[in-house]
């Protein structure tokens, strides 16, 4: 296997909203910057096809006072967008930041305004204030990728970074694969800035037969976090579940963009808020409880139904532009094809499964706390909006610690990179073994069982040592017939390390919340208000401790 | 299996294979029509059906990823 070396200041893992703002802002005040992209920047992550809603702050709109505008924000189901546990001097500078990245986006072609003004709509109650900014993001990925490359930042499709290196307790650089070729490719980066995104597939898909049956991406495995975990840094609340409610079966994201009303067989709407389709509120059932709709299959009263009739025609107008910017032509298509119209077909809408939080640790500064190493998007608090605004702290911040920053020593690392080299050798020569799609399948299996919907000491306990068992097996006999496969390896290796955290953490979290439901602790301990769990590696050992947020 | 290409709309131009970011297309060689090496990874997000320069591909959508949905003229509820 060749390898390769690339020398730069700044390194951003992921090419999705969070590292090309990232990236951008950095080369912008003049770092020499890298943005690594496992799969190709037109169309990874979150981003890709397009979003409609951006969370911000917006003094014109939403007063002087962005302390009232936070507590707004701050009401639980809004808590959908961004992941709990966020630090509420992060959460203000980010809101405080906003606008600027809205104003920026526009002027670099991602049309935030709709005919000419602020249009805020959706994930708010009738009577609340808005939140968030509808906005046409369809095109957003082309735009940041040229912007990008007007900066001088060089993105580097097709590689996947998978481990981070360390010289004492400095970050250096990182180690990743091409995903075509035969080629090792070695990083030496005095910053790196990581924005990897969910976990879309440690838990089994909605069809658990159909691994694709996901609304998020199947190649968003949580690399970010595992390498940081690994490198030292501080992972919060792995153990708090996620599940987003949209279409049954046909997977997706953007159930805030229906204009509809979600009703029983009888036509009843199951939550208070809307009986008619209303398009600045949507029904925010989901957002309060998504679960209720698996709770009202589990009792026979499904099938529950998003039901668009009587939707008015400039509504539906409406719905079908933000549609097709949330990044759901497919869906559109689809639709088109089979004759089916909101107008006049109730859709059948389900909640998903689990995709946990865990962000990585981050300061108001996009820092964590390993000098050298950031955070930002999906993988450090939540949202498009957050993604953007992040990306671009994490980008400023890093690009100024790189300039005062010593060079870096490139030659003490190749004892760990023949390591790894030998890692990759071992699962790519391997005659017989399991391949990533059996080890991923009996990860998700255990995850379900042990760390699902319910969880108990004994279950998690038991859970954690069978992973542990299985982790010894695959150690050595996990195989890749070919590089695409050698990169579904190791993100399944990611998986693997993501999911004992969601068990230790699970385990200490001594209590019920939200969708962490305990039977042996029922109840919601109020001590544990305001906290997170923390979860650290030290001397090799995952250490968790309770944290105020 | 998704995505379906139409080989007599396509011209092996592979940009379908350059950016798909699930890498379905992978080992397709340059210059044929692209074949879709892992159908179960698709991710259905209609990038090759948009970057096709001829619009060739369509996403013919699994059946256990059908829509599911109420037709009010045949329902009996």
């Amino acid at each position: 296997m060749e390898e390769k070396r690339i020398q730069t200041d700044v390194l951003c893992v992921g090419a999705g909203i969070a590292g090309l703002m990232a990236g951008i802002r950095a080369a912008e005040r003049g770092a020499r910057v890298v943005i690594a992209e496992k799969g190709h920047a037109l169309h990874s992550g979150r981003g890709r096809g397009g979003n409609d809603h951006f969370w911000c702050y917006i003094p014109e709109v939403h007063g002087r006072d962005v302390n009232l505008f936070m507590k707004e924000s701050l009401k639980t189901p809004k808590l959908k967008t961004m992941q709990s546990g966020t630090a509420l001097n992060v959460l203000r500078t980010f809101l405080e930041k906003s606008f600027d990245i809205v104003k920026l986006w526009d002027q670099w072609g991602i049309p935030m305004k709709y005919q000419g003004r602020w249009e805020f709509a959706g994930h708010s109650f009738p009577g609340d204030v808005l939140t968030h900014l509808k906005y046409g993001g369809r095109d957003q990925k082309k735009v940041l990728i040229k912007k990008a490359a007007e900066q001088g930042a060089e993105i580097v499709n097709r590689v996947m970074v998978f481990d981070l290196l360390r010289d004492k307790d400095r970050i250096i650089g990182a180690i990743g694969i091409d995903t075509r070729e035969d080629v090792l490719v070695v990083f030496e980066s005095k910053a790196v800035i990581l924005g990897t995104g969910c976990l879309d597939r440690l838990y089994p898909a909605p069809v658990p037969g159909w691994m694709a049956s996901i609304p998020g991406n199947l190649t968003l495995t949580g690399d970010g976090r595992a390498m940081a975990y690994r490198s030292g840094a501080e992972i919060v609340s792995p153990e708090m579940p996620k599940r987003h409610v949209g279409p049954r079966y046909f997977s997706r994201f953007g159930q805030a963009t229906w204009v509809g009303v979600l009703r029983d067989p009888y036509d009843k709407p199951i939550g208070p808020y809307v009986t008619r389709p209303n398009r600045l509120y949507g029904d925010m059932t989901p957002e309060v409880r998504g679960v209720f709709l698996q709770e009202l299959m589990n009792m026979g009263r499904g099938p529950i139904y998003m039901d668009c009739r009587g939707i008015s025609k400039e509504d539906y107008e409406y719905m079908m532009h933000w549609m097709w910017h949330e990044g759901n032509a497919p869906l559109l298509d689809y639709m088109k094809e089979e004759d089916i119209d909101f107008r006049k077909h109730p859709i059948e809408f389900q909640a998903y499964h689990i995709i946990p939080e865990g962000k990585i640790g981050i300061n108001e500064r996009a820092e964590t706390c390993i000098p050298g190493l950031y955070a930002a998007g999906d993988e450090s608090m939540g949202g498009i909006g957050c993604a953007a605004t992040y990306g671009w702290i994490a980008g400023q911040n890093a690009a100024d610690y790189a300039q005062d920053s010593p060079p870096v020593d490139g030659g003490g690392i190749q004892p760990e990179i023949d390591k790894k080299r030998q890692m990759i050798q071992g699962i790519s020569t391997r005659k017989e073994g399991a391949d990533w799609k059996e080890v991923n399948i009996a990860l998700q299996q255990l995850m379900q069982d042990y760390a699902g919907m319910v969880r108990s000491e004994t279950m998690l306990t038991a859970g954690l040592s069978y992973l542990r068992r299985m982790r010894k097996k695959v150690d050595q006999s996990l195989i890749a017939r070919n590089r695409w496969e050698l990169t579904r390896c190791l993100e399944t290796l990611n998986l693997m390390d993501l999911g004992e955290l969601v068990f230790i953490s699970a385990d200490k979290r001594k209590e019920s919340r939200a969708l962490h439901s305990r039977t042996d602790y029922p109840l919601t301990d109020p001590v544990m208000d305001g906290k997170e769990m923390v979860i650290r590696r030290k001397n090799g050992e995952p250490v968790v401790m309770v944290k105020p947020s | 299996m998704p995505p379906v290409i139409d080989r007599e709309k396509c011209t092996a131009c592979g940009a379908c294979a350059e950016f798909c970011p699930e890498d379905v297309f992978f080992g397709s060689a340059n210059g044929s029509v692209p074949q879709v090496t892992y159908p179960e990874f698709c991710a259905h997000c209609s990038c090759c059906v948009y970057v096709c320069p001829t619009k060739a591909i369509r996403l013919r959508i699994p059946f256990p990823m059908q829509l599911l949905y109420k037709d009010p003229e045949e329902a009996v509820i």
